[in-house]
């Protein structure tokens, strides 16, 4: 006990005033050179867990259009700054990870590429304060406060999806299995209402427990029993590839045809080759999509990040339509300001990585592609123009 | 009737894949007491060394000697430098393996990257069965496992090895005084746990998305038989997957696939809760 005594009061006031001395010091000489302060954006990926196997693709994608937007000035003049931030846990550590990245970080915008779950846990706790692009492809009806979502909706993908099944492949009965959690539930309820407007019937509807150790053989020999014309399937991730597998192992594959509503590159990669026929998806982007932006947005990167460059994806994709979103939306607004922004946002055009589109109501109207796979490629057959998001969220 | 009989032979793939991908676990911790938490990491390493043979295009049984290698070294490293010096301290083992499965893991991901890897049935089709179609790789998946399980009860019961362990098993100390060599055959036993890891890695890995996280449902449904079952005889591993395997799938069968999951829950919880030593306790 050689260091004298110092009151626990005394010592944290006088940290306090040499570090407010600093603080102001600095930030006095910061102001002297007038560099304009970045665009800081906290952008919510998966670093960990299952859902990392997008991270290096949503990663490359925002890179690219920072560096785009960059070259252009930056956001409202500013250089755009991403802060990388990991969804991947429990929604809760998440939302704590928003609070540092508002309290200490002080970002202008949160961009997050991630489920549902973690959405509605960082909306309750931003709160609006700070504005929130939500990218993904997700169950529709999003209208918090200050947040602008792109993904596709239920009505975007369940529309054309069922009426190519209804129309095209004849199908007059409907097997619906999915995940049991919301989005999936939601879609359905769109899947159902377009089934019966096509004439057709939905003779089975499964769910099975999300997160949980899977196995789908007797699932499928129940369809199997219940022999329907088309199976629509919205499953995720590696309960998708599962399903698709053990479908085409019991040989349904040759008479049953299957849309998915959440199926990408990677998945259709796990499902593999020989498991993908009569497999079809309606998606808003496909890597090898028709129309010329997809292809210019293709082009560019793989110029950037060349033959190594992780597997091009809806979910990836959409980090880079989101950061074009947020340079439209910000310079139009001129402010960081809610009214301004939902104001600046409505009717206006921006690129996503795939076409033009326009917000309408916080949510894109886009057009939406139908995509038979031809081995672990997907082809697209099938554009579907403007197709509206059935959300529309007040001003 | 045709769908009774595929729901009876989905039963039966339910508990023979089940009891294959339990079966290292139940003779790792049945044996030497140590709940090794990476055995479900050990399982997906099997099932890449089945992708890497067929990537290469070697036969798929290339993959069976593929996987007991890399798992047996695997295993003796681990059992060597970081089991043996915790042998009967069992919750510092639980995270030493703990540890290990996310090593493991982020080895997987590091060399294979986390996208899923898909791999072709070996055997594929459908064959007839009582006029139900099923596919030819399932059927020969039960079999296998028919047969590595019935020649694993068979050598242990009878070799002088099986008698030597069960020395070993049964009173260490008095065994070392006869002059077994106990630790050796600790190491052998941790190792023959892996390699029938990787054994069944390699036998389900046609059937499922193969990626660094599959592990993790496998040593769940796993440690359930084992809980349900009890530790340290086949009796229980084959009563364990009949039970947690069976449930599963009936109850899936006849109502979906949360009732099936339901019941293996509500299982494994009766089973801690009133006969924490499983059906066939030792």
């Amino acid at each position: 006990m050689s260091q004298p005594f110092i009151p626990a009061r005394r010592r944290i006031l006088t940290a306090a005033a040499s570090s407010a001395a600093l603080g102001t010091s600095v930030g006095y000489i910061g102001a002297a050179f007038a560099q304009p302060k970045d665009f800081k954006i906290g952008f919510f990926i998966a670093l960990s867990g299952p859902a990392s196997l997008f991270g290096p693709t949503q990663r490359a994608c925002a890179d690219l259009a920072a560096e785009k937007i960059n070259k252009a000035g930056g956001i409202m003049g500013r250089p755009v700054k991403l802060i990388f931030t990991d969804a991947g846990g429990p929604p809760a550590e998440t939302a704590k990870s928003a609070v540092r990245l508002m309290l200490e970080d002080k970002v202008d915008l949160f961009i997050g590429s991630h489920d549902s779950a973690t959405r509605e846990a960082n909306i309750a706790t931003i709160k609006g304060k700070t504005p929130y692009i939500y990218s993904p492809v997700y169950e529709g009806g999003e209208c918090s406060p200050n947040v602008y979502c792109l993904g596709e909706t239920p009505p975007q993908q369940a529309q054309p999806g069922t009426e190519f099944l209804a129309k095209e492949k004849n199908a007059k009965t409907f097997y619906l299995i999915g995940d049991d959690y919301v989005w999936p539930h939601k879609s359905n309820e769109q899947i159902k209402k377009y089934v019966a407007q096509y004439g057709g019937k939905v003779v089975g509807e499964e769910y099975v427990p999300f997160g949980a150790p899977n196995k789908f053989e007797e699932a499928v020999t129940r369809i199997k029993g219940v022999k329907p014309d088309a199976v629509i399937c919205t499953l995720v991730g590696a309960d998708n590839v599962n399903f698709n597998r053990t479908f085409a192992g019991f040989g349904l594959d040759k008479t049953i045809a299957r849309l998915s509503m959440l199926l990408e590159e990677n998945t259709l990669m796990g499902i593999g080759a020989e498991n993908s026929a009569n497999l079809y998806s309606c998606m808003g982007y496909f890597a090898n999509g028709p129309s010329e932006v997809s292809k210019a947005f293709k082009a560019e990167y793989m110029a950037r990040y060349g033959a190594k460059a992780p597997q091009l994806a809806t979910i990836g994709a959409d980090c880079y339509s989101a950061l074009n979103l947020a340079k439209a939306m910000f310079d139009k607004a001129g402010a960081n300001d809610m009214k301004k922004l939902t104001a600046a946002s409505e009717g206006l055009s921006f690129d996503t990585a795939s076409a033009r589109v326009t917000m309408h109501g916080r949510q894109v109207d886009k057009d939406m592609y139908l995509a038979s796979c031809k081995g672990t490629e997907f082809e697209v057959f099938k554009t579907i123009k403007a197709v509206k998001s059935g959300t529309a969220c007040r001003a | 009737m045709e769908v009774f009989v595929a729901q009876a032979l989905n039963a039966l793939f339910g508990i023979a894949s089940l009891a294959i991908v339990a079966l290292g676990l139940a003779v790792v911790l049945g044996l030497l007491g140590v709940l090794n938490l990476a055995h479900g990491e050990l399982v997906m390493i099997g099932a890449y060394c089945a992708w890497v043979a067929q990537a290469n295009g070697w036969p798929y049984l290339a993959a069976v000697p593929l996987a007991i290698g890399v798992c047996g070294v695997l295993g003796y490293a681990v059992e060597r430098w970081l089991v043996r010096p915790l042998y009967q301290r069992p919750f510092d083992t639980l995270v030493v393996t703990w540890g290990l499965s996310l090593l493991l893991r982020k080895c997987a991901e590091a060399i294979f990257g986390l996208g899923y890897k898909s791999l072709h049935e070996p055997i594929g089709g459908t064959v007839d069965v009582l006029g139900a179609t099923y596919p030819r790789y399932r059927l020969v998946l039960i079999a296998v496992s028919v047969a590595v399980l019935g020649g694993l009860v068979l050598w242990y019961a009878r070799s002088r090895t099986g008698t030597r362990i069960k020395a070993m098993v049964g009173n260490p100390d008095l065994a070392r005084a006869l002059g077994i060599p106990v630790a050796r055959y600790a190491s052998s036993t941790f190792v023959v746990g892996t390699c029938l890891a990787g054994l069944g890695g390699v036998l389900i890995a046609p059937l499922v998305p193969v990626q660094p996280f599959m592990g993790l449902d496998h040593i769940l449904m796993s440690f359930f038989v084992l809980v349900v079952g009890g530790l340290g005889s086949v009796g229980g591993l084959l009563t364990g997957s009949t039970l947690i395997g069976g449930a599963n799938s009936v109850v899936s069968a006849l109502s979906d696939s949360t009732g099936g999951y339901f019941s293996v829950l509500a299982l494994a919880i009766l089973f801690l809760w009133l006969k924490p030593r499983g059906i066939h306790a030792r």
